[in-house]
């Protein structure tokens, strides 16, 4: 049970939360804004970029729940006043001099341009999913081996013909995936315009057809959701958008170029 | 411009809109998503591995291949009319759905906030270089 420090560091019990990076000149903490452990979240800048903290004590274990809700509280009121590049969450530093010299002059550039290039946009996490139902009775009305099988297996008790039902159910999965790729496209094709970048998101998969992040203009943000009302109308018998945002730029802070 | 009151809006009915308020949804928004500051200048939490949920990763799996094939079955008995009402089954449908993705995701934020279970060695070296410092030295 030890707080891992660095070697040449003053041992202390506080330490900065860090919340994400600002524009020095630009960026602003909404007043009384606090954040993990209720303490005011403050600015330390460096230049021309500056890190939002709080102060947190260094030896809690506890509250993990509620750390999680302010951080992304923090973050969605900040990127409401502003541009702001997310830090992620757990990210603590031990005093300012190590925030100035270790973070922001190292990567000052780095953040001025990432900050430039979030400005006057906002991200949304769009997910859609089959609308099962009706999907699964498309699959089994097109493919003979699903059919057969379902057929075998629907009035029998639920512990029977175990592997029928594995292969059954492969099978679906199966014939759902070639399902989801083809939507896939269709749906980036109609989105992707309305957006400055796009990032996909890891829930996608067997589960889900699509979830992706998107990063939108201010200024086109109604037209955007405006054409995603449109689309969820237009395609409902079979799938289910649910749009959320717009949330802080989470996915689009590092990797490759976007912008 | 107000965050909170955008996502609240509902438009014209097809397109969810929900307002995140739940930790779940927290974390699904967040994940192990942000600038990455190197291991070796920050500090890591005591007990930053926040949860100890029953984790279930949606991936190609047994449990999958059956929960589809009982998703199957059971939109016959639907169709039949011997089932269970359609929006009761929709109802469970979206609950099973919704559990699953809620253990993947607090699977992968687990695995990304848990700096011991990692290659971190303790914080002393960086687990994984910064986004950001790997640009600024490409610059």
């Amino acid at each position: 049970m030890t707080t891992v420090r660095t070697d040449d560091v003053v041992d202390t019990d506080r330490g900065f939360f860090v919340y994400g990076v600002v524009d020095s000149a630009t960026g602003r903490v909404p007043d009384g804004l606090t954040g993990v452990e209720d303490t005011p979240v403050s600015v330390v800048a460096r230049g021309p970029v500056a890190a939002v903290v709080g102060e947190i004590d260094l030896d809690r274990t506890t509250g993990r729940r509620a750390d999680l809700v302010a951080y992304s509280t923090v973050l969605d009121r900040l990127a409401s006043a502003g541009a702001v590049a997310p830090v992620q969450f757990g990210s603590v530093m031990v005093d300012e001099e190590s925030i100035v010299e270790e973070l922001l002059a190292p990567n000052e550039q780095y953040f001025a341009q990432l900050l430039a290039d979030l400005a006057g946009r906002a991200q949304f996490n769009l997910r859609v999913g089959f609308h099962e139902p009706v999907v699964l009775a498309e699959v089994v009305a097109a493919d003979p081996e699903i059919r057969r099988l379902h057929e075998y297996t629907r009035d029998l008790p639920e512990d029977a013909a175990y592997a029928d039902r594995v292969r059954l159910g492969e099978l679906v999965a199966r014939a759902m995936e070639d399902k989801r790729e083809l939507e896939v496209e269709a749906l980036l094709d109609s989105i992707l315009p309305l957006t400055v970048a796009y990032s996909l998101r890891s829930g996608a998969g067997i589960e889900h057809v699509l979830d992706v992040a998107l990063l939108v203009d201010d200024d086109r943000r109604p037209e955007f959701e405006e054409h995603l009302e449109g689309l969820a109308e237009a395609v409902h018998e079979r799938l289910r958008l649910r749009l959320v945002g717009p949330v802080a730029p989470y996915d689009f802070v590092g990797g490759e170029a976007w912008a | 411009m107000s965050v909170q009151q955008s996502s609240r809006r509902q438009g014209g009915g097809y397109l969810e809109r929900p307002a995140p308020s739940g930790l779940a949804d927290v974390i699904e928004i967040i994940l192990d998503k942000g600038i990455v500051i190197d291991a070796y200048v920050r500090v890591s939490l005591v007990g930053i591995e926040i949860l100890t949920i029953d984790a279930r990763i949606v991936i190609a799996s047994v449990d999958t291949y059956l929960r589809f094939a009982e998703a199957t079955n059971r939109l016959d008995l639907v169709e039949h009319g011997g089932g269970k009402p359609l929006d009761e089954f929709i109802g469970s449908m979206q609950e099973s759905g919704a559990t699953k993705k809620v253990g993947g995701a607090v699977k992968g934020a687990k695995k990304a906030l848990s700096p011991g279970s990692s290659d971190d060695d303790e914080g002393r070296r960086p687990a994984r270089k910064s986004s950001s410092r790997r640009r600024s030295e490409e610059q």
